[in-house]
């Protein structure tokens, strides 16, 4: 057996308050992947910063032992040098350069002058790609021009090339297509052989059963459990560790018969503005009824998001096409119509587009409809009225909050989400499209979400959602149309939808 | 309600622990006020005088009522760098009708609209209809609008006869009225404050009490000063009164109406906003149209103070007024930021204006002291933001 690289021993950090994590104790062999799983919030972002040195040594109780040797890092630098390497969810590269220049960003090859020698830089990236067999990176590739699944390789890349003999993957995943996914398991396969030690943090359930080698799950900042080796746990073994409770019906769908058609699109088209000629969205046709869950499944880039967006009004100059509603055309030029019009748009990216992160709960909930909690003409707000309403929503939706005064970046997730479900529930939509609403929240909130949009269906709303999770699509829609490159290319109904099926639709190979 | 988020519950926890210590933090530029006021009330015995604080209260009304707009426009991550041209040309145009023969009662409200909404909608069209950053558009109005002014009067200056004029930035609210206003705002004040606090428990809001009682008795001492000073030395000035209304009535928008709301929605997220069906268009046309009257009416005080407009009036103004809005804490990248700070911070740079005169301080040494305490300011709030 190989032998243990790194231990974490009852590390304890506590915050003003409240305490992140407590007691800590894993281990992590060479050559294996160890699969950190938790809940958001259940402190493995926490766990990290404290390993690469966010959180300075005395910052924190217990012992971090590397190769046998207690360790105390001051600061980032330290924990790199001592050949931790991390890769965070949301890459550091610099898009503007090249990969050359990112993976030796700070380390140039340089003469006695300061001049980079370039030559070297590139031949030596060169040889760092060819090593992890990451043949189709071209050293001189702009780290904007590559996908993101490229870019993550980049990243580890970069790791690797300062003797990183512990990698840490934060869920890695998250924003990759299929095909990514298996490249990035390949190398990881590869970094096994290598005996690098990897700890792998993901939600992803079917990942990890892939490529763990053995699994430590984070509770309320606590391993629960010891390190299993994936051989001897189930999921829902996981699962229970992981929320503390059997969670028996993942996808609690409810039968209900649709009804009329209510959202109609006819030939919507969204044109590429960086590219004249080209489409993201290309003569998109669709129909959603009363009282249905309409899924949108499809590969990152297909399209899903373009599609929403422009029934929504975001991008007016660069949408063509009918939306009816209720049988009457509609007629769109931006978000506030569509809203009026009875349409809520969930947004998949929730910091960017969804949140004002240093806002309140209240304010984050009411800033799409004030309207009905002011004053016709000086626009005068109401502060009983939105307390009572925010109030409501917040007890509805169960969302953890001290206060409806609380800011809401500093919640989790998945109560950030509920958030903004409760923002767009308020504004009363008889069509609401949501873009992604599970993206990154922990499973407790899920089955929140799904009950939620089972209860909204059975008020009569139409529910859109789009989803890059196929088991989520097939346990909670009543029909599922797959994007690919712009266009809808299939619709299954409920008991029809298989996933290699969607999948074939979704990679343009059916 | 349960309290098990543990992240959430975190702030409530450390703001417990350290009442004193966040305050003071939370209130840097309210303290430095202070400190500087009692510091020249020692140092120079002309200082703590009614006439002296009179005075400066009708000085910092200028910058003051500017700022208030320049609080909305930087909220909404912009920048208005034409205003001290748009006063300097709003005084010039409002003294030139009433030279032409309009009465001031006319030649005010024209100047208002046709300086002010003019030179603002154009401002905003260009900044919310084609994106252009603020900065350009506001740059450009700069030299124009100095340009238009020197171009009307030639580049000299146009003297006032009309003695009704003179009111709006000289006259004053007699003694007896000044001290029945001031009296009812305070009552008026504590009863807002009382209601507000009696809502927030009945929606299970804690209420911060001890900073309630502070920002209360910080607030009664204000209208206490204020009553010794303006019945002590002939009643309200005029121009004081107008800040006062319209510094009111920009707390007032951005807390409590859906304009309010909608900029710092703008400010804090702008595609967030716009999907949360924002007119964002709207809002910035009508932030920037805002700010230009303010900055009109601003150019119309000094020419009235002055009995009469110069082209050059109001040159640099837009640096004291974006400085009384930084040092008032207010974000320069927009969303976060009020009012009542930027109020603080106009009597400060006022305060220290005035200090430094009676103290005897070269205007260039004071140039220089002005600017490093700009620097200081935001030094202190990037880091208390990083922290």
């Amino acid at each position: 057996m190989s032998e243990v690289v790194l231990e974490m021993q009852g590390i304890i950090k506590d915050f003003p308050g409240v305490r992140a994590l407590n007691n800590v104790n894993f281990e992590a062999r060479s050559g294996e992947l160890l699969a950190l799983m938790g809940e958001n919030g259940a402190g493995k972002s926490t766990l990290m910063k404290v390993l690469s040195g966010v959180w300075p040594s005395p910052t924190y109780e217990g012992d971090i032992v590397l190769n046998g040797e207690k360790v105390r890092f001051a600061n980032t630098k330290e924990a790199e040098a001592a050949g931790i390497g991390i890769i965070y969810q949301e890459l550091n590269l610099i898009p503007e350069l090249t990969v050359a220049e990112n993976i030796f960003l700070d380390r140039q090859f340089t003469n006695s002058i300061g001049k980079i020698n370039w030559n070297q830089t590139f031949s030596e990236t060169q040889k760092i790609l060819t090593d992890l067999g990451m043949n189709d990176i071209q050293p001189t590739d702009l780290v904007q021009n590559i996908t993101v699944g490229k870019q993550q390789m980049v990243e580890i890349a970069k790791a690797l090339s300062q003797k990183a003999e512990i990698l840490v993957l934060d869920e890695p995943t998250s924003a990759l297509t299929d095909k990514e996914v298996k490249d990035l398991f390949r190398i990881i396969r590869k970094l096994k052989t290598d005996g690098v030690c990897m700890c792998y943090i993901s939600h992803k359930m079917e990942e990890i059963e892939q490529i763990a080698d053995r699994i430590a799950v984070l509770r309320d900042g606590e391993t629960i459990g010891g390190v299993t080796p994936i051989a001897e746990i189930t999921l829902d073994q996981i699962i229970a560790r992981m929320v503390g409770r059997d969670i028996k019906d993942m996808f609690p769908k409810a039968d209900f018969e649709p009804g009329e058609i209510t959202l109609e699109v006819n030939n919507l088209t969204v044109v590429n503005p960086d590219l004249p000629g080209t489409f993201k969205v290309k003569n998109a046709s669709f129909v959603a009824r009363k009282g249905e869950i309409l899924g949108i499944s499809g590969l990152m880039g297909a399209g899903r998001t373009e599609l929403v967006e422009g029934i929504f009004g975001a991008y007016p100059q660069h949408t063509t096409g009918e939306v009816k509603l209720n049988g009457e055309v509609l007629n769109v030029s931006s978000p506030k119509d569509a809203i009026e019009a009875g349409i809520a748009l969930l947004t998949e990216d929730r910091k960017a587009l969804g949140l004002f992160l240093d806002k309140s709960i209240s304010f984050n909930t009411t800033i799409s409809s004030l309207e009905s909690i002011s004053s016709k003409v000086l626009g005068i707000i109401n502060n009983q009225q939105e307390r009572k309403i925010v109030r409501e929503y917040v007890d509805q939706l169960g969302v953890k909050t001290p206060s409806i005064d609380t800011v809401i970046g500093t919640l989790s997730g998945g109560n950030q989400q509920k958030v903004i479900l409760g923002k767009w529930l308020n504004s009363r939509p008889d069509v609401f499209i949501l873009d992604e609403p599970t993206r990154g929240i922990d499973i407790g909130a899920k089955v929140e979400i799904y009950k939620l949009l089972n209860e909204l269906v059975q008020q009569g709303v139409t529910v859109i959602m789009i989803s890059s999770e196929l088991p989520e699509v097939l346990g909670m829609c009543d029909r599922i149309l797959v994007m690919c490159e712009g266009a809808i290319v299939s619709n299954f109904a409920r008991d029809e939808a298989k996933k290699e099926a969607i999948m074939a639709y979704a990679t343009g190979s059916a | 309600m349960s309290v098990d988020s543990n992240v959430a519950s975190m702030g409530a926890g450390s703001a417990k622990e350290n009442h004193l210590l966040n305050f003071i933090k939370n209130n840097a530029s309210l303290i430095a006020l202070i400190v500087l006021v009692v510091g020249l009330s020692f140092a120079d015995d002309a200082f703590f005088t009614e006439r002296n604080l009179s005075n400066l209260s009708r000085q910092v009304t200028i910058i003051g009522i500017i700022a208030v707009g320049m609080t909305m426009v930087i909220l909404t991550a912009g920048i208005d760098l034409s205003v001290g041209s748009v006063v300097g040309l709003a005084a010039v145009a409002c003294t030139l009708m009433m030279q032409w023969g309009v009465p001031a009662f006319l030649a005010v409200p024209l100047t208002l609209i046709i300086v002010g909404g003019g030179i603002g909608l154009w401002n905003g069209f260009w900044i919310a209809k084609f994106n252009i950053p603020p900065f350009i558009i506001t740059l450009g109005m700069l030299t124009i609008a100095r340009g238009l002014a020197l171009t009307l009067t030639n580049g000299s200056s146009v003297p006032v006869k009309d003695k009704s004029f003179a009111i709006i930035g000289g006259g004053y609210i007699p003694p007896m009225a000044s001290s029945f206003i001031l009296i009812a705002c305070a009552a008026l004040a504590v009863y807002s404050i009382f209601r507000e606090v009696q809502q927030s428990t009945a929606h299970g809001v804690q209420v911060n009490k001890q900073e309630l009682y502070v920002n209360g008795a910080v607030m009664l001492g204000g209208f206490a000063l204020a009553f010794h000073v303006f019945t002590g030395y002939k009643g309200i000035p005029v121009p004081v009164a107008i800040f006062a209304v319209i510094a009111f009535g920009g707390i007032y928008a951005l807390n409590n109406t859906r304009f309010g709301r909608r900029i710092y929605a703008l400010g804090g997220n702008e595609g967030a906003a716009r999907l949360s069906g924002i007119d964002t268009v709207r809002t910035k046309m009508v932030v920037y149209t805002i700010i230009s009257v303010l900055a009109a009416l601003a150019g119309i005080i000094l020419a009235s103070r002055l009995n009469g407009a110069s082209p050059n009036l109001g040159t640099m103004f837009e640096l004291d007024a974006i400085a009384a809005v930084v040092i008032g804490g207010t974000s320069l990248a927009g969303g976060s930021g009020r009012v009542a700070g930027t109020i603080i911070g106009a009597l400060l740079i006022g305060v220290l204006n005035n200090g430094m005169s009676l103290l005897g301080v070269v205007t260039f040494y004071q140039l220089i002291i002005k600017g490093l305490i700009i620097i200081l300011a935001v030094w202190f709030d990037v880091m208390q933001k990083n922290k």
